[in-house]
């Protein structure tokens, strides 16, 4: 707790507090909090991960749009692991609910067709069982895709990125942690491009871009569902014999920190994932996992 | 006799608002309909979304004939021609949506001439020998000129996705540009057009143009005569009136006695009635409008088949004949096409197409598969499968890919051209195979790994995977490279690979219908195989 209030008056003394959201830029020198929890009942881990890292209202003031922005880029069932699990999305809509959200979306830009990916990804099922008026489950409107400058880009400069996730007042980042034949990893980063168009041209050298989208797509808070691993045959799998179940999350405000951790849990180093390494080259994060402050029942 | 003349002028009144309110009620189910043809969230489709062609006796006919086999699938087709025995042309007049559009369009395209006679009033019953003679030498046409294939086709490829994609310009224009009190009246009433009339996602198609203005067409032909299409064209129409013709319902036109105002023929849409008002069973749609207009009320329904003499209005025995023999030639110069001389290696077909010949004998046109891609995939053919498969549906890879978990293409398909398959089925029936070009491909041509293909691969086991591969770039640098490649027997050639590559052109990895499980003669040499050229 006193390192959160050290937190904000160093921001303050920054002057970014001016956003509702939290740091939005990880301060260096100072060890960030990684939550990681297993628990086998998916509402409650995700409500003691979210605990963990201060709770739902460090990051969604009353009235704020919140954009909670899982992977469902594949037409492929929950426990297949190529989608983030419906229950975590559920539960962090719920909770963002509770804190006083003004409207809540959630959408992805799908690799598979799009009704079927959010169909069979069961987190159409999941959010509309809410029943919320403030939650809207849209499909992505091309129309929205504006181009935005990356000033600290080194590979890229300028993109078209999707403004609902740019102008989101609290942007909640969730991955499903997963293989990925190109990048390693599909972790947090790597999600951001489900809010990007003309994503085909990323992906030679795809990890500094990553790192270059972070500095402009920044999550207030990235929570890596590892509820399912896919082990292998990522990004989308297909067999359950890929998947390994671990029922934990990975939350923290420092996304590289995240998507560090996360890679652990592969048995994998975080310099063998470029993104990670380019992020925190750049100083959007920390990568060392000696670096960080682990809190939780799983670490 | 008066009161009962005025008894019956509102009974045909009734009969006539009857004939407009099932009209309008069926061109709304079939609207309806056709904007069903879609995903919904389920992996199963509505059955009824395809029954249009399921009713339609001429594509029976036609599509049996061709392919010399019953299809249980088109068996309610007997009802229409039942119907027709019973009750005349009364589909064309009463339930045709095509029909009921002209009829609507009316307002838009009226035929300005006085002179209602039918030209050529012979010419779709000849269009009916040519296709029934062709499809005897299994040369499949009907769906060319089949009233449903051209609306349903015209519509799905052509006027609905123009349709959005205007919708689109305006609402994007108003969301990019326009002031805020705009937005606040265009944004939800674009919302509720996309979530009921517009299709879910912008679709484009080879052929649009032309599939637009057949359909086009049919309507402009309603500055000739209104109901042109129907009277001198349709073969479905001809084939329903041989059908009334033969069958027990009959109008009794007017006589020597009735006067000389001949209202009744002017009145017909359809140039049923002659100048001796005789109408033609042939011809009447049964839309109730003579009656009406009868000043003096004497026309009316007999059953007697020597109520009314038939009409002068016959077919030319000369033009059926060279119908006949036009069709029995055209086997023969299709049978020489040059696709004929390597069939194999032709277009990819959706999942569940039958062998090629067969499938196309079955094909009516009707562009049902094609609406229902929701990947986009299958496009309309040009001249790729020869002159006989243009319409028909191949899978174009670049733009549209096959979803691994849809089975809906072959749920629709009213001809079972397509068959319905399983999902498992579906995943595991190859309908083509994906080639790398590493001349273009750039872990190979520009050493960069980028194995979206890969990636995209739906395949539980990945059809395409990579090796690890140290290469010397243009600086003369070693780097590791990963290069992706084929295992054709996971292959299934569902082309997201080619679509999903990021090349800005041609894509580096292409889809061809070699090695698809259909056709056992386009196998693919195995690795170890010895293929005896040694």
């Amino acid at each position: 707790m006193h390192r959160r209030i050290f937190l904000k008056n160093m921001m303050a003394v920054a002057g970014l507090s001016a956003t509702a959201c939290v740091p939005r830029l990880v301060q260096a020198g100072v060890a960030p909090e990684v939550a990681v929890v297993t628990n086998g009942d998916y509402a409650a881990l995700v409500r003691q991960t979210i605990d963990l890292v201060g709770g739902m209202s460090r990051f969604v003031q009353p009235g704020n749009t919140v954009v909670i922005k899982p992977n469902m880029g594949w037409d492929r069932a929950p426990e297949l692991g190529a989608n983030t699990h419906p229950l975590v999305v559920k539960t962090l809509v719920e909770l963002a609910l509770t804190a006083g959200a003004g409207r809540v979306e959630v959408f992805d830009y799908t690799c598979n067709e799009p009704r079927r990916a959010y169909q069979n990804s069961g987190i159409k099922d999941a959010v509309e069982s809410l029943a919320s008026g403030t939650v809207r489950l849209e499909h992505i409107d091309h129309r929205k895709f504006v181009e935005y400058d990356i000033p600290r880009g080194k590979k890229i400069t300028r993109w078209d990125i999707y403004r609902p996730a740019m102008e989101a007042d609290c942007y909640i980042n969730v991955p499903v942690a997963k293989h990925h034949g190109l990048s390693g990893l599909s972790l947090g980063l790597k999600n951001s491009m489900g809010v990007i168009e003309a994503r085909g041209r990323l992906h030679f050298s795809l990890g500094q871009k990553l790192a270059d989208l972070a500095t402009v797509v920044r999550a207030d808070l990235t929570v890596v569902d590892a509820t399912r691993m896919l082990l292998r045959n990522g990004p989308q799998g297909g067999r359950i014999s890929d998947v390994k179940r671990a029922d934990t999350l990975v939350a923290s405000t420092d996304p590289v920190a995240a998507d560090a951790y996360a890679t652990t849990l592969f048995d994998r180093r975080p310099d063998e994932i470029s993104s990670t390494v380019a992020a925190h080259e750049m100083g959007l994060g920390e990568m060392n996992i000696d670096k960080m402050r682990l809190l939780g029942n799983a670490s | 006799m008066n009161g009962a003349r005025s008894g019956s002028s509102h009974r045909f009144r009734l009969l006539r608002w009857s004939r407009r309110i099932s009209q309008a009620l069926f061109v709304g189910l079939f609207l309806y309909l056709f904007i069903s043809t879609d995903y919904s969230g389920s992996d199963t489709i509505n059955q009824a979304v395809n029954v249009l062609f399921r009713i339609d006796p001429l594509l029976a006919l036609v599509t049996m004939l061709a392919a010399r086999t019953v299809i249980a699938l088109m068996a309610p087709a007997l009802l229409v021609v039942f119907l027709s025995l019973v009750a005349g042309r009364t589909f064309c007049g009463w339930l045709c949506p095509l029909g009921t559009l002209l009829d609507a369009s009316r307002p838009l395209v009226t035929a300005r001439r006085t002179d209602n006679r039918t030209l050529w009033p012979w010419l779709g019953t000849t269009i009916l020998v040519f296709l029934v003679v062709a499809a005897l030498v299994r040369v499949p046409l009907a769906g060319y000129v089949d009233p449903f294939s051209i609306l349903v086709r015209g519509l799905a490829v052509a006027i609905y996705p123009s349709f959005n994609a205007a919708a689109d310009t305006f609402f994007t224009l108003t969301y990019q540009h326009g002031p805020d009190f705009i937005n606040a009246v265009t944004e939800p009433l674009y919302g509720v057009l996309r979530d009921t009339v517009l299709p879910f996602t912008q679709h484009y198609f080879d052929l649009a143009l032309i599939s637009g203005v057949m359909l086009i067409g049919v309507f402009l032909l309603e500055l000739i005569r209104r109901r042109f299409f129907c009277r001198t064209i349709c073969p479905l129409g001809s084939m329903l009136g041989l059908c009334a013709s033969v069958g027990v319902m009959r109008l009794r036109g007017g006589d020597d006695e009735c006067g000389n105002c001949r209202l009744c023929g002017a009145t017909c849409r359809m140039g049923a009635i002659d100048a001796e008002r005789r109408i033609d069973m042939r011809f009447c749609i049964v839309c109730m409008d003579c009656l009406v207009r009868c000043p003096r009320q004497v026309i009316d329904f007999t059953v007697s088949r020597t109520g009314a003499p038939q009409p002068a209005i016959s077919s030319r025995r000369r033009q059926l004949v060279a119908a006949g023999a036009a069709a029995l030639a055209l086997a023969p110069l299709l049978g020489v096409s040059r696709v004929r001389a390597r069939p194999a290696g032709g277009p990819i077909r959706p999942p569940g197409a039958l062998a090629e010949a067969e499938f196309l004998q079955r094909c009516v046109r009707c562009a049902e598969c094609i609406q229902v891609c929701i990947g986009n995939a299958l496009q309309p053919a040009w001249l790729e499968s020869g002159f006989e498969g243009i319409f028909s549906p191949h899978l174009v890879a670049r733009t549209g890919y096959c979803e691994f978990n849809c089975t809906l293409c072959g749920q629709v398909c009213p001809t079972g051209a397509i068959k319905h398959l399983t999902l498992t089925d579906k995943q595991t029936t190859k309908i083509g195979t994906a080639w790398f070009d590493t001349t273009r491909c750039l872990p190979y041509a520009r050493e960069v790994s980028c194995i979206v293909c890969e990636e995209h691969c739906p395949t539980p086991d990945k059809a395409i995977k990579f090796q690890l591969v140290e290469v010397i770039d243009q600086f003369g640098v070693r780097v590791l490279v990963k290069q992706p490649y084929v295992i054709d027997e996971l292959c299934i050639g569902c082309g997201i690979c080619e679509t999903k590559c990021p090349l800005p052109g041609a894509s580096a990895v292409r889809v061809t219908s070699e090695g698809e499980s259909r056709n056992p003669d386009s196998f693919l040499p195995q690795r170890s195989e010895d293929l005896g050229y040694g």
